[in-house]
């Protein structure tokens, strides 16, 4: 797929890069700005404002009204299970629809697939009262659970992310597993031990997407979770800028930047993984 | 190996016995606790994974079934509720059911001009229950029986009083005050005493008054009377309404069958206005998905290029716009691009003396959204491709060089192909998730700049959504959400058509990777 | 898999504990500002009666809807603080219980705007505890005296205004009918009739009267001008106020905080009057007719610009299980000059508890006396679920004319048509 490049090769590569970056970066850049900037505007005037603060940093981790560090340490928690149990329930899915062929397979995909597309205007208010309901039976999964959160969002995650693993598993040879069957594998330990390993990029990519779609998902989680220790940072943070007129963009910032650098922060190792499938017998160097 | 067999089928069967064994204690305690749906959804439960573990026929179900309890719970009800609100009149001024209007109406009262005040003292006894002693203010005394409050002497002999003339204990009751008083407000609250015509309840904290009912509910006519008038309320479209139209707020909410639907559809208003909306919904979402697609594919490829350096930063800052909420994103965009005193005009203008008006012109407005969306979804079809690239064979390149194909050719015929493989349906996906994609929207322009001559309030960048949420909760008198479900259901049918066609491109690409 | 079934169906249902009975509570439904004052009185409370008050704190954009979804279900609290211009959808759902009108006696201690804008269909709904309205604020560094009359204003702003430095005289929040009701209201606008009984009659929408079409023009050709940006939020309007580029911006007590912090040297003073003959000169308009029933009589030409006045309160939810205890706490905890003064110091606008607006405290802050004289003339923002649809169209309408898409009279005058469609009105 590859090969080495000439230097002007080289060289328009890393400046489309760059440029990429320069996009990526320029309002985040902006959003680095109102962090330090004490007056709590957003959109300042100068890139550079006139005097600079780490107030904003401070108020994350001493106000014990507003606690930063419970607020992300719930999300990482919320969002690190349901993106675990998603990975894990969307290979058993996509599984059985990439090599299985039974009665409604078809129509199942295309279910999948068109539930998801439903506009959820209303489905807090449905997902309100379900949990409403579990929750006077079940108490740890009700109302203002992080558990009752987890399972709603893992009914949201599962139709196209198991679509695209299901895609990712057609291209997986069917050689391996028919070979490992005929020494008496099952087909749920042909999967286990073979497809999931071969798997591991899509595997690591749909828990970095599902990581973060969790992580900042915010209508669900507010009208869930109540009370200040049980936020996650979405829900937190809102709390910053929820007047009208009386927000505190520069706190809010500061927020989105530590929460930001949380996610890179995962996603460095978790980068590994994605590039570690079947292409690595193409790097020759 | 038959030793094993066994061993996992006799296992199977013993798990299952005690899974069913839970069950029948379970499904007893929630008959006997009166909740059906609970009881239905885990008999149904119980019975399919019984099914599922037994029956080799359904084997592939026993890989769906943990996903799809999830989805059926958390995405299918949702759309069950969604069908059922739009088949009533749920909006401002019909919100409760019903039974919760009723109950309201019947428990309400009002204070006659001719109204007496009483101090209390309240009791209890080793029961439980609670009794109140009521003085007026001319020193006569009453006591609550039942639901009834009648005269007492309180110099009768079972009276035991303390020297201040209070009553501390009769009949086994005994006086509560303080704290204990405080706790047993709510039900003292709850107290309708009759006598007479009038019924004597709780004020505040000191006090007892004579009230009288304002209203009898009969069940029978379904109707409810005002019993100081005697006027007759009918419960009609939503309210107890009289003879002669006056209505009784609350209203409460009414299965109104398809009405929503039809007001939908029949509005020549919304009609004037949809072809307009339905076009900008359907290039904003292509045009998103095409173009985000397109860069994230695009650094996708350029950092998984071995020969790049640093290619682990580089990938950490592409993703960044991923990482911040959007939520504060979206509105940095927003004021950057303010056509006045934002930083892009500021640079365009330095740069080559351009003014443009950005969010206030219909046609920069659309394509400042889509910038902004873009910006906003590359990272994500950047990580989804990575991912993706890597399914493709290397042998695949190889064979290829061997034919002579290069670069482009190779991009097109191998690379785009296979990687359409698991890629396209997220396509098909964002391409969904873009066209109901309200917060984008609604953050950087409010569906703004307005259209002269709109019929209704439907905006140069409204999407359908956004519209739909314009009509049903600022379009009249208060939120119209029967008419946002239906509204929602329509747009789902749309969206689900268009899906659908596009479905049927996957079964190609089905059958690409089988040649694989 | 299997096993994995029955292990999580075997927890379910043995953690399938039904509910305890529980103790007496008082829930609180308040956002960040005023929680902290609450919970203090919450304490004094419980240690006067034994009840705990649990404070839930909940950000103010959500705190209406998620009362509207949680109220009915038994799950929303028995108390919440709120604006008034809730109350018309909130009692028109059937989710408030009335207060006692005469607030156990101490509704004379009340600033009447504050229970007018609590009462719909003839009932109080809300215990108001703050006012708050709009005034001119001024940056003394640009504009040393501020301006008595519109003209006056148009004047400075020319002087001042430098769009190439980024630097205007005069800014504000557009499009934003709520900040431009007082250019309307001077004239002669407004947004609903009365009934005689004195409730609102929302079919004479006074949106598209000479009088608001008057101040609509005013704006339309400040815009055209260049004397006013189009398309400013909350924003851009604060970037360029606290970064000494504005010289002055139509806001409220809400806009100071950030204005200190970032050492803005400002004054706050009424809004200037229409003054049509004067405007005249600078605009060619003609003057528009006196109103015929002026709410506060106009010394003609000179018309003073009405803003809105919003009132924030309590109110107690329909389905609490302790109304009894939550009027107690409310009326003899909350309705007293120390907590007051306290909701006062925590969030500086003028208390509706004249005890506490009288105290010397809050009379010797000049800001407080500055938009209290502005006070004088505001008119209580309709609090019936119909406004709805008034902002949507209203809105739509000042984005056109400042678009400069749109003639005012065109744009007024088809949002008025749209709203009277959209409520069900006789069109003429």
């Amino acid at each position: 797929m590859y090969s080495r490049h000439s230097w002007f090769g080289l060289l328009w590569r890393h400046l489309l890069i760059w440029l990429g970056i320069a996009y990526a970066l320029f309002p985040a850049i902006w959003v680095l700005s109102a962090s330090f900037n004490p007056t709590n505007t957003l959109v300042g005037q100068k890139l550079i404002p006139a005097r600079l603060t780490l107030e904003h940093y401070r108020t994350l981790f001493s106000d014990p009204t507003a606690p930063f560090p419970t607020w992300l340490a719930n999300t990482v928690k919320v969002a690190g299970v349901t993106a675990v149990i998603t990975v894990l329930l969307c290979a058993l899915g996509a599984y059985a629809f990439s090599r299985f062929r039974f009665r409604g397979r078809r129509s199942g995909l295309l279910m999948l697939l068109l539930v998801q597309m439903f506009p959820q205007m209303l489905a807090m208010v449905a997902i309100y009262l379900l949990l409403l309901e579990l929750g006077k039976y079940f108490p740890w999964l009700g109302l203002n659970t992080h558990l009752g959160l987890i399972f709603v969002y893992l009914g949201g995650a599962m139709g196209f992310n198991t679509w695209f693993m299901k895609g990712y598993f057609d291209t997986i040879p069917r050689s391996l597993e028919e070979s490992a069957m005929v020494d008496g594998a099952t087909p749920f330990q042909a999967f286990w031990r073979i497809i999931l390993p071969l798997a591991r990029p899509i595997l690591a990519v749909i828990l970095i997407i599902q990581f973060i779609t969790s992580y900042g998902e915010y209508i669900l989680a507010s009208i869930l979770l109540k009370g200040v220790d049980r936020y996650t940072l979405a829900v937190g943070l809102r709390f910053f800028i929820q007047e009208a007129y009386n927000r505190r963009w520069g706190t809010f910032a500061a927020a989105s930047i530590m929460g930001a650098i949380v996610i890179v922060l995962i996603f460095l190792p978790l980068q590994r993984l994605i590039i570690s499938g079947l292409t690595r017998g193409a790097v020759k160097e | 190996m038959i030793w094993t067999a066994l061993l996992s089928t006799g296992l199977k069967i013993v798990l299952l016995g005690i899974l069913d064994a839970i069950s029948v204690w379970a499904a007893v305690s929630l008959g006997t606790s009166g909740s059906y749906s609970f009881l239905a959804g885990l008999v149904i439960g119980v019975i399919i994974i019984n099914y599922l573990a037994l029956s080799t026929k359904a084997y592939p179900f026993r890989y769906l079934f943990p996903g799809l309890v999830f989805l059926g719970a958390m995405v299918v009800y949702p759309i069950g509720y969604t069908v059922y609100i739009s088949l009533t009149n749920l909006q401002t001024g019909n919100f409760l059911t019903k039974a919760q209007v009723i109950a309201q109406l019947d428990g309400r009262y009002y204070l006659p001009p001719d109204y007496e005040s009483f101090r209390f003292w309240a009791y209890r006894n080793d029961q439980g229950a609670l009794r109140v002693i009521l003085i007026a203010g001319d020193g006569r005394a009453f006591i609550s029986e039942g639901d009834r409050l009648k005269s007492v002497d309180l110099d009768e002999p079972q009276f035991e009083r303390s020297p201040g003339g209070i009553v501390e204990r009769f009949d086994g009751y005994r006086r509560i005050s303080g704290p204990e008083l405080y706790q047993n407000l709510s039900l003292l609250e709850r107290l309708n005493l009759q006598y007479g015509d009038y019924t004597v309840r709780l004020a505040n904290l000191n006090e007892f008054r004579s009230y009288r009912k304002q209203y009898q509910y009969f069940p029978g006519e379904d109707k409810l009377v005002d019993i100081q008038t005697g006027k007759v309320y009918y419960s009609k479209e939503g309210y107890f309404t009289a003879e002669d139209g006056t209505r009784i707020e609350p209203g409460f909410r009414v299965n109104i069958g398809l009405r929503n639907f039809i007001s939908v559809l029949t509005s020549p208003t919304i009609r004037k206005d949809f072809t307009r909306v339905f076009t900008w919904t359907i290039l904003w979402s292509l045009f998103t998905v095409l173009f985000s697609f397109a860069v994230g594919l695009g650094f996708a490829m350029l950092l998984n290029d071995p020969y790049i350096r640093a290619r682990f930063l580089y990938r950490s800052l592409l993703i960044i716009p991923y990482t911040m909420p959007a939520f504060i994103s979206a509105l940095v965009w927003a004021g950057m691009f303010n056509t006045d005193l934002g930083v892009i005009n500021r640079i365009l203008g330095n740069l080559f003396g351009l003014k443009i008006n950005w969010l206030n012109d219909p046609f920069w407005a659309k394509v400042t959204l889509i910038f902004i969306n873009v910006w906003l979804t590359y990272p994500y079809m950047m990580i989804v491709s990575l991912g993706a690239l890597q399914s493709i064979p290397v042998e695949l390149f190889e064979a290829a060089r061997v034919d002579g194909a290069r670069g482009w050719q190779q991009f097109w015929k191998i690379t785009m192909p296979l990687l359409l493989v698991s890629v396209a349906p997220l396509l098909i996906g964002s391409f969904a998730f873009t066209f109901n994609n309200f917060t984008i929207i609604w953050l950087v322009t409010a569906g703004r700049p307005a259209v002269l001559g709109a019929a209704t309030p439907a905006g140069a960048t409204d999407i359908l959504i956004s519209w739909t949420y314009r009509l049903a909760f600022e379009g009249a008198q208060g939120n119209q959400l029967g008419l946002a479900s239906a509204v929602s259901i329509i747009i789902f049918i749309i969206i689900a058509a268009i899906s659908a066609v596009n479905f049927r491109f996957t079964k190609a690409l089905e059958e690409v990777s089988q040649g694989v | 898999m299997r096993k994995f079934f029955v292990v999580l169906l075997g927890l379910v249902l043995l953690a399938g504990v039904f509910a305890v009975p529980q103790q007496v509570k008082l829930v609180i439904w308040a956002d960040d500002t005023r929680a902290p004052v609450v919970r203090e009185v919450g304490a004094d409370f419980q240690a006067k009666t034994g009840i705990a008050v649990e404070v839930v704190e909940i950000a103010f954009a959500d705190l209406r809807g998620q009362f509207i979804t949680a109220a009915p279900t038994g799950q929303g609290p028995d108390i919440l603080i709120g604006a008034h211009d809730w109350t018309g959808e909130l009692a028109a759902n059937g989710l408030l219980e009335p207060f006692d009108p005469t607030l156990g006696g101490k509704a004379g201690d009340f600033n009447p705007v504050g229970l007018e804008g609590f009462s719909y269909g003839g009932n109080l709904y809300g215990m108001p505890y703050g006012t708050e309205n709009i005034a001119l604020l001024y940056n003394k560094d640009l504009v040393p005296t501020p301006p008595k009359t519109w003209c006056e204003l148009l004047e400075i702003a020319r002087a001042l205004t430098d769009p190439a430095a980024g630097r205007y005289g005069y800014i504000v929040q557009n499009p934003d009918p709520y900040h431009w009701f007082p250019m309307l209201s001077a004239a002669g606008g407004y947004i609903f009739g009365k009934n005689p009984d004195g409730s609102l009659n929302y079919c004479d929408i006074g949106l598209a009267n000479e009088g608001a079409i008057y101040g609509a023009t005013v704006f339309d050709k400040m815009i055209e001008e260049g004397l006013l940006p189009a398309g400013v939020n909350w924003d851009t309007m604060t970037g360029l106020w606290t970064s000494g580029n504005a010289g002055m911006v139509i806001s409220g007590p809400w806009l100071l905080g950030m204005t200190r912090t970032a050492g803005i040297n400002y004054g706050v003073a009424p809004i200037p009057d229409m003054c049509c003959c004067i405007c005249a000169c600078v605009y060619d308009l003609p003057c528009p007719p006196i109103p015929p029933i002026p709410q506060i009589p106009p010394i003609p030409p000179i018309w003073p610009p009405k803003p809105f006045a919003g009132v924030q309160g309590f109110m107690v939810s329909a389905f609490s299980a302790n109304k009894t205890l939550a009027f107690d706490f409310l009326l003899n905890y909350v309705a007293t000059k120390d907590t007051m003064l306290a909701l006062y110091r925590r969030d500086p606008r003028p208390p509706a508890y004249l005890p506490a607006l009288n105290d010397p405290e809050v009379q010797g802050n000049p800001n407080i006396a500055a938009f209290g004289e502005q006070a004088q003339l505001a008119i209580p923002m309709p609090n019936i679920p119909q406004m709805g649809s008034v902002w949507s169209a209203w809105s739509d309408a000042q984005d056109l004319i400042a678009n400069q898409q749109a003639e005012p009279a065109v744009a007024l005058q088809e949002a008025v048509a749209k709203i009277k469609e959209a409520l069900g009105c006789p069109l003429p």
